[in-house]
């Protein structure tokens, strides 16, 4: 079996200690961080992803493969800031104003990185207007907003009105998400893409950032 | 029959013709209908110092807004939030509840041993757990379990006025569960059943909530034995005729009115799926109690609330189904 395929697969099964003795051994091999990442990191997530978008396994095996996931990267860092790689895309994320629930905020971003996004975590309660500062500050091309309540939900429109008004609304995707959120509700506050979980979320996040590109 | 009969022959699965038993699991609505703030949102920082008499009245007056809220919605069931939640306060409210109500509803209160989804902030450190140290997490379930089960104990000891428990731990996501089935099997199960039996026992009855899509666990959870499981959540796209198919006609099934729906829905949108889970409810002609699929939640609009008990007052009745 090739160091790569191993790395994938100790990834999938969330062994993060032998991932990271993997990756230093792919590393002293001589192997270009690159195709560390993309063959053995990031492919292994894909394939996590996948299985979780179709029921096979389900969050805490994500958890587990993306720490394995963050190990490996963590290795790999100082070796691809020497080279010419750059992130897949950008992304903000935040749980909207009024509402302090993490978990499935946590999960896209997690799944978002997983994916080699850059994420950019603003936590929960987050005011519309911060989502637009920090999407102009960082140069996002997605904004994405969580909320599971009924009662929060609204703040998602007023990101899509603020983007609107600072002038993004065009350089910037805004995705919604959460346990109430509906894709009619989408389409109603004008955002661009809803997805029911995490994964799905991931790979829109992927296809929107290759299509601003 | 009392409120409380009707409620737990319900429980039991046996016809009771007549309307269909209600309850919320909470109403949290009680400024806007009764000008009171909830019991559970309550702070009181200054309890210890206050004298018995005060105390009496803030007791009394959380008991009289349980009673009035199952009156005015037509409630069977009365889902406690004690507060203090010591054991001595839980047993005053439950006193005074009884003193001015008798055994006219059902009273339960949160009683649930079992592991839920962690939040987002521990939910890494509990997966691990989850993998590597399993065998701790079930320590703390047993612990955990003898707790619940020392809090039922003295409470039975103690005249037995609690009827039942609900056990509200979420095990599920919208999508999926939180725990797969293999994992579900070793870390929830043997506790759950444990605590349900021993429940049983004792004379309690035991309705397992949980939201979000619980088919894939379904089958596991209905061998635990509850009473009844309560949520049935359209949002996770679980539907009352399929769940009646997997756990069979001896457990009751409670929810399933989209809450979510009621906040954002229109009238037309709500009455329909109301009128939709009260026909699939009442389709076996027992064993089903009509609520939303989580609760009356803050920030939902009490005039949805009281549209859905209006629709369940005209077609929530066994005797004269307009179906």
């Amino acid at each position: 079996m090739g160091i790569l395929l191993e790395i994938s697969e100790n990834l999938q099964r969330g062994k993060a200690k032998n991932v990271k003795e993997l990756v230093q051994q792919a590393v002293d091999e001589q192997i270009p961080a690159e195709e560390i990442l993309e063959k053995g990191l990031l492919a292994g997530m894909n394939i996590v992803g996948e299985k979780f978008k179709n029921n096979q396994v389900f969050v805490p095996e994500v958890l587990m493969a993306a720490r394995a996931m963050n190990v490996g990267a963590a290795l790999l860092k100082p070796l691809l800031a020497q080279g010419d790689n750059v992130s897949k895309g950008k992304v903000c994320i935040g749980t909207v104003k009024g509402d302090l629930h993490d978990i499935g905020k946590n999960l896209v971003k997690m799944m978002m990185e997983g994916k080699g996004l850059e994420v950019i975590d603003l936590g929960t309660d987050v005011p519309a207007q911060t989502y637009v500062e920090t999407a102009i500050k960082e140069n996002c091309q997605i904004i994405c907003c969580s909320a599971l309540l009924t009662t929060t939900m609204p703040v998602m429109g007023e990101v899509v009105r603020a983007a609107e008004k600072a002038g993004i609304r065009d350089q910037v995707k805004i995705m919604v998400g959460g346990a109430p959120v509906t894709e009619s509700f989408c389409q109603q506050i004008g955002a661009d893409v809803y997805t029911s979980d995490a994964a799905s979320a991931a790979d829109a996040a992927v296809e929107l950032c290759k299509a601003a590109c | 029959m009392t409120n409380r009969e009707r409620f737990i022959k319900t429980l039991k699965c046996e016809p009771i013709g007549g309307q269909v038993p209600t309850f919320e699991l909470v109403f949290f609505l009680t400024m806007e209908a009764f000008g009171k703030v909830h019991p559970s949102q309550r702070y009181y920082s200054q309890w210890n110092q206050m004298s018995y008499a005060e105390k009496s009245l803030h007791m009394n007056e959380m008991a009289q807004l349980y009673i009035d809220t199952a009156k005015k919605y037509g409630h069977s069931a009365i889902f406690v939030h004690p507060n203090p939640g010591d054991l001595e306060h839980i047993q005053w409210l439950l006193e005074l509840i009884r003193e001015k109500s008798g055994n006219e509803y059902f009273i339960m209160m949160h009683g649930d041993p079992t592991w839920g989804i962690p939040d987002g902030q521990t939910m890494m450190d509990f997966s691990i757990q989850m993998y590597e140290e399993p065998e701790k997490l079930n320590e703390e379930s047993a612990k955990r379990v003898e707790n619940a089960l020392e809090t039922a104990r003295k409470l039975d000891e103690r005249g037995h006025l609690l009827d039942g428990f609900a056990l509200c731990s979420d095990y599920c996501f919208n999508v999926n569960p939180f725990f797969s089935e293999d994992a579900f099997d070793e870390l929830i199960v043997p506790y759950l059943k444990e605590v349900i039996a021993e429940y049983r026992k004792m004379g309690y009855y035991s309705i397992k909530h949980t939201d979000g899509n619980i088919m894939p666990i379904l089958k596991q959870m209905a061998d635990c034995k509850p009473d009844a499981i309560h949520s049935l959540d359209p949002q996770g796209g679980v539907s009352l005729p399929e769940v009646r198919k997997i756990v069979g006609p001896d457990i009751a099934l409670a929810g399933n009115v989209n809450c979510g729906l009621l906040q954002t829905g229109t009238d037309e949108e709500c009455r329909t799926d109301v009128l939709r889970s009260l026909r699939e409810g009442m389709e076996n002609g027992r064993g089903y109690i009509f609520c939303t699929s989580n609760c009356a939640y803050t920030g939902l609009q009490l005039n949805r609330y009281e549209m859905m008990i209006e629709i369940w007052k005209e077609y929530g009745n066994y005797d004269r189904m307009k179906f």
